[in-house]
């Protein structure tokens, strides 16, 4: 029978602190990841709730394959009502803690309410004992990598955690979750980050949640001899295939030069798409670094085959940071007229600590930038201001609740965002599906809900690429499996099938990823969410880059075809893999 | 003759064309006459120093070739592919 079957919820009213834990609804048993976080908010969050108030709920689901011995498949979904968007929101995680859940039986943590003090501060405590709720106003406005310090002094060796910094404490729109690293210095590198979740967790006083598993086995499948040959026979392919190179050799920071060379590396709040500094900027600059101050790469969380997190030391040798990538490099890099990694790893680290998504707000210091207040390329001005954001400053602030909000602060005009979060580096204008999905993901504007990185495409093509990307992601961020580990949609139905013991068709797994995208389109509609909000700003439609001047012109009444579902699903999302 | 693949993320360049039929001997001579036809697509695929970028990967009939060596010859059936990592970040 499926280990499944045994499985439990954790319920958590942060209001009184009453926990309860629930056997899995049965309807929910082969949800995972979003998909499980998008059901929850469509079924027990009122879409019209203010997303810092008490009737937000705050998802923590790990994906179905999590504590299982399935390669790289451990990944945590971090869901609510986002206060950046006004909608549903995912943000997808590694590190240790959802391995840890699901190895301890738990499918899901959701947690409701609020303190009536705001500056309470309140743990929660997840081991093979229970789960407790304590107070820990000790704790209050530790920046991430000294909170996590404290923490291992007082928890086991095997515990992990789920922390805010001081921007989720102050309930910032551009606060992220930090998990910790799997290795033994568990350090906070992990971030979901888009969408403000980090917030909402702050709102509800929940500084951390800390997760041990102890000698808790992994989970085991149904069919284990038919899961232990897919499982071999699918790393091995991956090792001697796509994860030869880049990744596992260099990280992504080393798409730094190669976005560059196809006009989608964000430079000056985006009125160029190349960068004269990209050779100072690129990743292949860290991994050259490795040689002479140690560091190198690893992998985020136990059982990882992909290996694509660097670890990054400063000039003396001692740790800086870890999980330095291309979307860090180019939104508080390049996109911010930086010139040198050197000084991006000093701020994705302070975002790090503070607990900030590292696009949005370097989408917000390229706008303040943009708007005359800070001169462009100016890095200690720029790790300045993340100093403020930490101590909440008015400006420090502004920032903080990243690009939306500081355009509308300087009445600016040049504002890349759509649904009110920063557009992420890889460029709709000459990526035109990634466009679609930025316009038409619940998500608002992330890649990381469906991105394929194919150059000029009819814009027809174009949304049909988007909408198989958009399903296939739903999917993928559901399983636990890493988007870097590049199942498709047949391999994940497979790993589903003997873990679960029953077939998983073609059909339902699609099905799975449309449901998850139908739950949350429906929840941002009820939350208000119109047409106008699918709209590319105007900048993207003005700013042209590139030799053929690229604008951003896929026409609205093609984008919205995406909304129809297919009546047959396309052979090809089966076949594509996350990029 | 034979034939090119163009990767996705270089089909900028090629204004969305995914494959390039040219008349050539080597597979250098493939790139070149790609290169002719629509130029940027070299520079996409091989770096100053004549090396294939660390993001690319040329198979000929799906045999992997030498980052610095092209000057395999080619028939009129053959197939050179450029192939690209992932992306992502």
């Amino acid at each position: 029978m499926s280990e499944t079957r045994q499985d439990k919820i954790i319920r958590v009213d942060m209001t009184d602190g009453q926990i309860l834990v629930e056997p899995m609804p049965e309807p929910w048993r082969k949800l995972g990841g979003r998909a499980l976080s998008a059901r929850i908010l469509f079924e027990e969050c009122d879409p019209t709730c203010d997303p810092l108030g008490p009737g937000n709920i705050l998802v923590l689901a790990p994906g179905v394959l999590a504590g299982t011995s399935a390669p790289t498949s451990g990944r945590l979904s971090v869901g609510g009502k986002s206060p950046l968007t006004g909608g549903i929101k995912e943000a997808n995680v590694g590190g240790n803690p959802g391995q840890d859940l699901m190895k301890l039986g738990y499918r899901v943590v959701i947690v409701t309410g609020q303190s009536a003090d705001s500056e309470a501060r309140f743990a929660l405590e997840i081991d093979a004992e229970g789960v407790r709720v304590k107070s820990v106003n000790e704790h209050r406005r530790k920046w991430n990598y000294a909170l996590i310090e404290d923490l291992k002094e007082v928890y086991s060796k095997t515990t992990s955690f789920i922390s805010i910094g001081p921007a989720g404490e102050l309930k910032l729109a551009g606060a992220s979750v930090a998990c910790t690293d799997a290795d033994q210095e568990r350090h906070p590198a992990r971030h979901a980050g888009r969408g403000g979740l980090g917030a909402v967790m702050g709102a509800k006083g929940l500084k951390y949640v800390s997760v041990d598993p102890g000698r808790s086995p992994v989970r085991k499948p149904v069919e284990a001899k038919d899961w232990n040959a897919l499982s071999k026979k699918f790393s091995r392919e991956f090792i001697n295939g796509p994860g030869k190179e880049p990744f596992p050799k260099w990280g992504t920071s080393v798409l730094v030069e190669e976005a560059d060379s196809i006009y989608t590396l964000p430079y000056k709040n985006r009125v160029e798409c190349r960068s004269p500094d990209v050779q100072t900027l690129d990743g292949m600059r860290i991994v050259e670094s490795f040689e002479t101050r140690g560091g190198g790469m690893h992998n985020c969380l136990k059982g990882c085959i992909v290996r694509c997190s660097n670890v990054v030391m400063d000039e003396h040798g001692e740790y800086k940071t870890s999980g330095l990538e291309f979307e860090t490099l180019a939104l508080l890099g390049s996109n911010c007229g930086l010139a040198h990694w050197e000084d991006v790893a000093d701020l994705d680290r302070l975002c790090d600590d503070v607990g900030l998504d590292t696009i949005e707000t370097g989408a917000a210091i390229a706008v303040y930038m943009d708007a005359g207040e800070m001169e462009w390329g100016d890095a200690a001005g720029a790790k300045a201001l993340l100093h403020e954001i930490a101590e909440g400053t008015e400006v420090g602030r502004e920032i903080g609740n990243g690009a939306a909000a500081v355009g509308r602060a300087r009445k600016h005009h040049r504002v890349p965002v759509v649904k009110g979060q920063a557009i992420p580096a890889w460029d709709p204008r000459p990526i035109k599906s990634v466009g679609v999905t930025y316009c038409t993901s619940p998500m608002g504007a992330d890649h990381t809900a469906g991105l394929v990185v194919e150059l000029g495409q009819p814009h027809e093509e174009a949304v049909a690429t988007s909408q198989d990307a958009q399903i296939m992601n739903a999917v993928v961020d559901s399983s636990g499996f890493c988007q870097f580990l590049m199942p498709n949609l047949d391999e994940v139905r497979t790993f589903y099938s003997y873990f679960l013991g029953e077939e998983i068709s073609r059909d339902e797994i699609a099905e799975q990823g449309w449901q998850c995208l139908e739950d949350e389109w429906a929840f941002n509609r009820a939350a208000g969410l119109g047409d106008v909000d699918d709209l590319m700003p105007d900048c993207m439609k003005e700013d042209e880059i590139g030799p053929q001047k690229l604008v951003w012109d896929v026409l609205p009444e093609l984008v919205e075809k995406i909304y129809t579902k297919p009546a047959v699903f396309r052979d090809e999302l089966f076949s594509m893999r996350p990029s | 003759m034979p034939k090119v693949e163009i990767p996705p993320r270089y089909r900028g360049v090629t204004v969305g064309v995914k494959e390039v039929r040219v008349e050539a001997e080597t597979v250098q001579a493939c790139l070149d006459a790609v290169e002719v036809v629509y130029p940027g697509f070299l520079e996409l695929v091989v770096d100053s120093a004549g090396e294939v970028r660390k993001f690319v990967r040329l198979f000929l009939n799906g045999e992997e070739l030498s980052r610095t060596t092209f000057d395999v010859r080619v028939d009129s059936d053959d197939v050179v592919s450029v192939v690209t990592g992932a992306a992502g970040g």
